[in-house]
């Protein structure tokens, strides 16, 4: 999965959101990193949907133009969880490695911290 | 005219370049977030969004159509790099047409020589320009499973033989091998893009009932 379909996944799995909503939730989460323009996030909002991992949740006329908000899907939550535990999987192994000692402190996605 | 009616005319000029089924789903909201992005007094899209915009554009158009098996996908890849290809052919005969004279001149002495040899790089020139053209289309047609570009490749890799074999007896090996082994190339992406389409699974994708026009999901063809 792409950072970008990540980070709009990411956003949107609090709740619906709309496009501009999203570009900006999407630069919080990534601490300013990931701008995303209008091209890329329209491009992968239209892929996400023909995937089904995300919906039109509802549409609203602001100020004349067109609000559309977008929510997760049952799939959508799902795959998004999947990347997570994947990443968080990956992290914890090069973690582990860069931090012998710090073992412990760096735990499997599921299971409790020791 | 205000500063951000002329701001979204020329947004709405780049919102062009995507196919019309996207547009019409999505281009009244891509307008109202690119205006929500846009900074006081601006009257121009920038640099970086416009290029966004237009390589957004792309990736909608060659999207898979739904159903489009891997082998369909790989010589429509294959369709594209023939035609930065047939780029490169008429980039080499033009760069070329002066030694490749002089040396045909010098092999075979005479006027019919220098005019055969005139006439196989004007007809170099014409495929390649004709493959700049042509390919892209045939590759459109493919991405919407149309049958009749996979014949008209089929026929398109037949011709490309025929010209290359027409220049070897004319004795391009000797005065235009770089055209030549362009040539040649190009006439094995595309024969091998034609096997891709003709074999496996592909045929299903061109071979169904007539089609249906589907909703909007992403593919080239819907200009």
């Amino acid at each position: 999965m792409q950072e970008a379909t990540y980070l709009i996944l990411t956003a949107l799995a609090a709740g619906s959101q709309h496009g501009y909503g999203i570009i900006v939730d999407v630069s919080e989460i990534s601490g300013g990193r990931v701008r995303l323009r209008a091209g890329t996030l329209y491009t992968a909002l239209d892929r996400l949907r023909a995937d089904g991992l995300i919906a039109v949740d509802r549409e609203e006329i602001v100020e004349n133009r067109l609000r559309r908000y977008y929510r997760l899907t049952a799939e959508g939550e799902k795959r998004l969880a999947a990347e997570a535990a994947r990443l968080h999987a990956n992290a914890t192994a090069a973690m582990r490695r860069l931090n012998p000692g710090l073992a412990g402190a760096w735990h499997e996605p599921g299971q409790g911290r020791p | 005219m205000s500063e951000q009616a002329r701001l979204e005319r020329r947004y709405r000029r780049l919102l062009a370049c995507y196919p019309r089924a996207f547009r019409r789903e999505n281009e009244e909201e891509i307008l109202a977030v690119l205006l929500a992005c846009a900074q006081e007094g601006q009257q121009r899209p920038g640099l970086a969004a416009s290029a966004d915009l237009i390589k957004g554009a792309i990736q909608v158009r060659l999207r898979p159509a739904p159903g489009q098996p891997p082998s369909v996908r790989i010589a429509i890849r294959l369709m594209f790099a023939s035609a930065a290809a047939h780029l490169a052919v008429l980039i080499t005969v033009v760069a070329t047409a002066g030694s490749v004279r002089s040396a045909a001149a010098r092999s075979y002495p005479g006027l019919a020589a220098a005019h055969t040899v005139s006439a196989t790089l004007v007809m170099y020139c014409v495929l390649a320009s004709l493959g700049i053209v042509v390919w892209p289309l045939l590759a459109w047609g493919l991405l919407r499973g149309r049958d009749w570009a996979r014949i008209a490749l089929a026929w398109e890799v037949a011709w490309i033989a025929l010209i290359i074999g027409v220049g070897i007896i004319q004795g391009s090996a000797v005065y235009a091998p770089a055209n030549l082994i362009a040539g040649a190339v190009d006439w094995l992406i595309a024969l091998s893009a034609c096997v891709l389409l003709f074999t496996g699974t592909s045929g299903r994708f061109y071979h169904p009932e007539p089609r249906t026009e589907t909703p909007w999901r992403g593919t080239f063809g819907t200009m």
